[in-house]
């Protein structure tokens, strides 16, 4: 081939420009950085030390201290919410996900906003990483659908190893609750053995790191999700990181729940003199004998074992990244899918407590309580404890259910050294990745079908200190699952939470003042009130919110839904057996008559 | 003895009545128990609708016979009893399936039973 004089240069010129244009998209694909966002479950409020917490936890105290800590940051009270807006950054009501789908009552779930299964109408944000050219990793609980069809690797996810369920057991491949034939675990979509030397945390860090690994070389940005099973029931930790708690609680619920209190005010993580409630479920520690409080005492020393064992291997996460060069690129959001879990009640050793877990292949027992085998909670006392000093806890609207940790940190998120206090809600962690990896969010359509638009606001403003707020003090933010609802609006949130914890009645409280909702301001600011009652029925309406059915419980539709679940099959086979028997018996005895 | 005899046909009777059934209800977990596991498209279709009809058909037989008595009710299930324990001993030999010795034994139980009620129960057709 011969090139002319003339063009010689016009061509050196383009494959300069070519060229240039090559490695500048290098470049701005070297410059994305990776995101790790980790979903601890059921972690309480003030559980770790950036926010006052007594156990050590110092991968995410390392964490706070270079990056942020968001002190108004709320969630949904229920995980498989959380889960589906935090991915989405779409209402629940719209995401198909308004409660988990274990409790859904019947005269909900004929709607197709109540599947309780993530909806094809929303995209995760790993569908839009994984088009931008992210690597996307998952490991840990899914709970947003169990169909093939409904698991994360059919959500965006590349590689996956994923939990299906709402819990199971952190020690072996067993479901924790009577509905579950099975705990349903998968891989890349498939049907998954657990590894005889199981541990929860341990083996969805070493999966994350085998994902990464796989692809480290070839210079693509990714994005790891991992969602750990702790501290959700049961409550389990290796026997060593246990042991480091035994004695911390022999004082009880309240006393922790003070000290707490006054370590988050030190922190700057509550305001000095916040007040708080003694909530009507929380036991009085000096009625039990010494033998039940020592039980009680390490009931809780297991579940910070636990929560110390995950920073561990979140940690081991982080030193694999400095290994291998790339933790200066990637960003870490740890959060919570809610705040403490109070289930398991204040007597966990009752003869019937122990038949039913017996029946499920569990103890209760003191010497092993924890490990392999072992079915421990730490009960309402205690998750009040954890909630400190915030109301209520898990599936309630109060600040207990809905306020949990949030820490950001890692390339470009400056160190914040006072934590934020503005207001952030669950859906803007979506857009706060996307802005990282510089990715548009959906504008309408996605896949060739209309997709609902995210509703969230990137965080990164706030964390890079550019802005003080999220939301401006005349916007609103609904919420509702179950029949317990909330609105926010500036700094203050009205409120109902339903029985047996609640009142059924709505109230307004300023919730940066009193965020321990100790002083209802509903007949001080009876305009306000009223207002923002206004915009939760606005916010009904605009979402699709359906009411409870009336008598509605969620512990008995949880039996209920169960049974249908786990032995529908069997129930119908029966009675069309059944059916099927009634004409051959009647002609049967009808001849022998 | 004879009253015996029934309860021994109406049991495996039952018994097959809920594995068509379960077939039409829960096709997974019935394929499981007979060592397959579902087929897709026309796969999955064949095995419904062939197995099932075979399961249902044998149950049904069953029961008419213990209430008619007569004989060709319960030969009809015997033969297809027979011919499925004789197909599984073809599949082993030619065709590297395994040796389902266990279900063999069940079908040639089931299957003399019903020739031993045809004697002892039946009327002539």
């Amino acid at each position: 081939m011969t090139v002319s004089r003339g063009r010689l240069p016009l061509r050196l010129t383009a494959t300069a420009l070519a060229l240039a244009s090559l490695c500048g998209m290098a470049l701005a694909h070297a410059a994305r950085p990776n995101v790790v966002l980790i979903l601890a479950d059921d972690l309480g409020f003030s559980d770790i030390a950036p926010y006052g917490g007594e156990i050590n936890t110092p991968t995410l105290s390392a964490f706070a201290q270079s990056g942020v800590r968001f002190t108004n940051y709320h969630t949904t009270a229920s995980c498989a919410p959380t889960r589906g807006m935090l991915l989405t950054s779409v209402d629940s009501h719209r995401n198909g996900v308004p409660n988990i789908p274990e409790t859904i009552p019947p005269e909900q779930s004929v709607f197709p906003n109540y599947q309780g299964f993530l909806g094809t109408n929303v995209v995760t944000v790993a569908s839009l990483l994984q088009d931008a050219g992210y690597h996307t990793y998952m490991a840990g609980k899914w709970h947003l659908g169990k169909e093939r069809d409904q698991l994360p690797f059919r959500r965006g996810f590349e590689r996956t190893v994923t939990m299906a369920d709402s819990g199971a057991d952190n020690w072996e491949q067993k479901p924790y609750l009577a509905i579950y034939k099975k705990a349903n675990w998968f891989a890349d979509g498939e049907v998954f053995e657990l590894p005889k030397d199981f541990y929860s945390s341990r083996f969805l860090i070493d999966k994350t790191i085998e994902f990464i690994s796989s692809n480290a070389d070839d210079g693509q940005p990714f994005f790891a999700y991992v969602p750990f099973q702790a501290v959700h029931i049961p409550v389990q930790a290796p026997q060593a990181f246990t042991q480091k708690y035994m004695g911390v609680y022999d004082s009880g619920w309240s006393e922790l729940r003070k000290q707490r209190q006054h370590r988050a005010e030190q922190l700057g993580i509550t305001p000095v003199g916040t007040p708080m409630v003694d909530m009507s479920s929380t036991s009085d520690w000096n009625a039990y004998t010494e033998d039940e409080r020592r039980y009680h005492a390490k009931r809780m020393a297991v579940y910070a074992g636990m929560i110390e064992a995950m920073d561990h291997h979140i940690g081991r996460l982080v030193d694999y990244l400095k290994k291998t060069g790339q933790y200066e690129n990637t960003v870490f959001i740890f959060t919570s899918d809610n705040g403490s879990e109070a289930s398991g009640g204040d007597d966990p050793r009752s003869p019937l407590l122990r038949f039913a877990l017996k029946m499920q292949g569990y103890n209760t027992d003191y010497e092993t309580l924890g490990l392999k085998g072992s079915f421990n909670t730490i009960g309402p006392s205690f998750a009040s404890a954890a909630a400190s000093p915030l109301a209520y806890y898990k599936f309630y609207a109060g600040e207990g259910g809905l306020r949990v940790p949030l820490v950001i940190a890692g390339a470009s998120v400056p160190a914040m050294e006072k934590p934020n206090n503005a207001f952030t809600w669950v859906t803007d962690i979506a857009p706060t990745i996307l802005e990282l990896a510089g990715v548009k969010p959906p504008s309408g359509r996605y896949g060739g079908h209309p997709v609902e638009p995210m509703i969230g606001r990137s965080l990164l403003p706030v964390a890079r200190g550019e802005s003080d707020r999220v939301y401006s003090p005349t916007e609103t933010i609904g919420y509702e699952l179950g029949g317990n609802a909330a609105l926010f609006q500036g700094d203050y949130k009205v409120v109902i939470n339903i029985p047996p914890m609640g009142d059924n009645q709505w109230h307004l409280y300023n919730i940066v003042t009193d965020p321990g909702e100790t002083q209802d301001l509903s007949t001080q600011m009876p305009q306000r009130f009223q207002e923002m009652l206004g915009h939760y029925q606005n916010y009904v309406a605009k979402n699709g919110v359906l009411p409870m059915p009336a008598n509605y419980d969620a512990a008995r539709q949880g039996v209920i839904n169960g049974i249908l679940d786990r032995f529908g099959g069997q129930i119908l086979l029966a009675v069309l057996t059944i059916i099927l028997l009634v004409p051959f018996y009647i002609v049967y005895r009808t001849r022998r008559r | 003895m004879k009253t015996l005899l029934r309860i021994l046909i109406a049991l495996p009777a039952i018994l097959f009545l809920v594995t068509g059934l379960r077939w039409s209800l829960d096709p997974s977990s019935a394929a499981a128990a007979l060592g397959m596991s579902l087929m897709d498209g026309v796969g999955r279709s064949s095995q419904i609708g062939d197995v099932g009809a075979l399961f249902l058909s044998m149950g049904i037989m069953m029961l008419v016979a213990l209430i008619t008595s007569r004989r060709s009710w319960f030969h009809a299930p015997a033969l297809m009893l027979v011919l499925v324990a004789i197909l599984r001993v073809i599949a082993w030999l030619a065709h590297d399936a395994a040796l389902a010795l266990d279900m063999i034994m069940v079908e040639l139980v089931v299957a003399g039973l019903l020739l031993l009620a045809s004697s002892r129960l039946s009327q002539a057709d």
